[in-house]
């Protein structure tokens, strides 16, 4: 296939999802960012932490919207967040003088790793970008940025994806977990 | 981008409205594209395919324990064996090796004194006035009315190359032997059935 035949594209959009479907997703991701952003007001409000970090977002769509997807699946909500966020840490602590750089070789790297070790999550992407650009706060925490807020909210995330994915009868979540 | 597989005859002929379809009855998202799973089906088909055509080893379909008798078995025995067992034909073993094979259709042979070679044949000579076809067999033994040397497989060999065989050589059943010739089992045109290989 020639170089600008190729964009034309191939095949079509696969079918839409049934309203129960949308409804558990709405469900799934209202209860797991709820969580998350309740424990972070709750509790970390005022102190140098924070809970709930952009990614999670993402995150969401794909645990509680995709429950199915390779990417979806508790080894790669975690692994994919985990090495991204330590990918992320360890580029702006070598390269913080030079943003730019820094910022895409983390979110590059980070694929890499991911892809590495089957642990594919695009959100993790995001935890590896917003370690570079996400302020003087996310800075400060140096690489237990990995543990908290990415490893804990990750963590927390994939609880409520357990318990309530597996409640919807047409739903079963995960379909792995190595 | 890989390159679809080739086209085949035997390619399953599903195109992307029916992928759309099943897709559309599997309630959730499918992180997939049609054209995605149709280059998936295609392939997982022909290694199906390829998988079937090669077969299973022998040993996995061979019945064990198969009767079998001895070159100086006297063929009233070998007709008991045979009817006693249900089979239509038992190897002949000399000093533990298969040396050959006796079949219905060596009885046959030897009995259709007119050159038949059809069961009803005989029937019918026995039927009227002729002399009993079998008498002269009475004190014959295995060894002189087998066929021989016997079509044999390893327990490796495939179903399919069993079924060749049997093909090419319009027999019906071949004994299973080890290295030393010593019989293991024997796979049978029924046995090639029930194993769902090509038979």
């Amino acid at each position: 296939m020639s170089y600008w035949a190729k964009m034309r594209g191939a095949s079509q959009s696969p079918p839409g999802v049934g309203l129960a479907e949308i409804l558990w997703s709405w469900l799934g991701a209202f209860l797991g960012i709820a969580a998350v952003a309740y424990v972070n007001q709750r509790w970390l409000a005022g102190t140098d932490l924070l809970l709930i970090i952009g990614s999670f977002g993402a995150s969401a769509v794909l645990i509680y919207g995709a429950v199915k997807s390779p990417l979806a699946q508790p080894r790669n909500l975690l692994g994919g967040h985990l090495i991204s966020a330590a990918i992320g840490v360890a580029c702006y602590q070598w390269l913080g003088q030079v943003p730019w750089l820094a910022a895409a070789l983390a979110v590059a790297t980070a694929i890499a790793a991911m892809h590495a070790s089957k642990t594919l999550h695009p959100p993790g992407g995001a935890s590896a970008l917003i370690a570079v650009i996400g302020g003087p706060q996310i800075h400060a925490l140096g690489f237990f940025y990995v543990l908290v807020p990415v490893g804990l909210g990750a963590a927390i995330m994939l609880a409520v994806a357990l318990l309530v994915n597996n409640l919807a009868p047409h739903r079963r979540y995960p379909e792995f977990w190595l | 981008m890989p390159q679809p597989p080739p086209r085949q005859p035997q390619d399953p002929q599903i195109d992307e409205q029916d992928i759309l379809r099943a897709m559309r009855e599997i309630p959730g998202y499918l992180d997939i594209t049609p054209e995605d799973f149709r280059q998936v089906y295609a392939r997982a088909y022909a290694h199906a395919l390829e998988r079937v055509r090669r077969g299973l080893p022998a040993e996995r379909v061979m019945t064990r324990e198969a009767a079998a008798v001895a070159v100086d078995t006297p063929l009233t025995e070998v007709a008991r064996i045979m009817a006693q067992r249900r089979v239509s034909g038992v190897p002949v073993l000399q000093g533990g090796r298969v040396v050959g094979l006796i079949s219905e259709k060596d009885f046959l042979d030897a009995m259709g004194a007119q050159g038949g070679r059809h069961f009803m044949e005989v029937v019918a000579q026995c039927l009227g006035q002729g002399p009993c076809l079998a008498a002269p067999l009475r004190a014959a033994t295995a060894g002189e009315l087998m066929s021989a040397p016997a079509v044999v497989a390893g327990p490796e060999t495939s179903t399919s190359e069993i079924a060749e065989i049997m093909g090419q050589k319009g027999i019906n059943r071949v004994p299973v032997v080890d290295s030393q010739g010593r019989l293991l089992g024997i796979v049978s045109r029924a046995d090639l059935l029930r194993a769902g290989g090509p038979a």
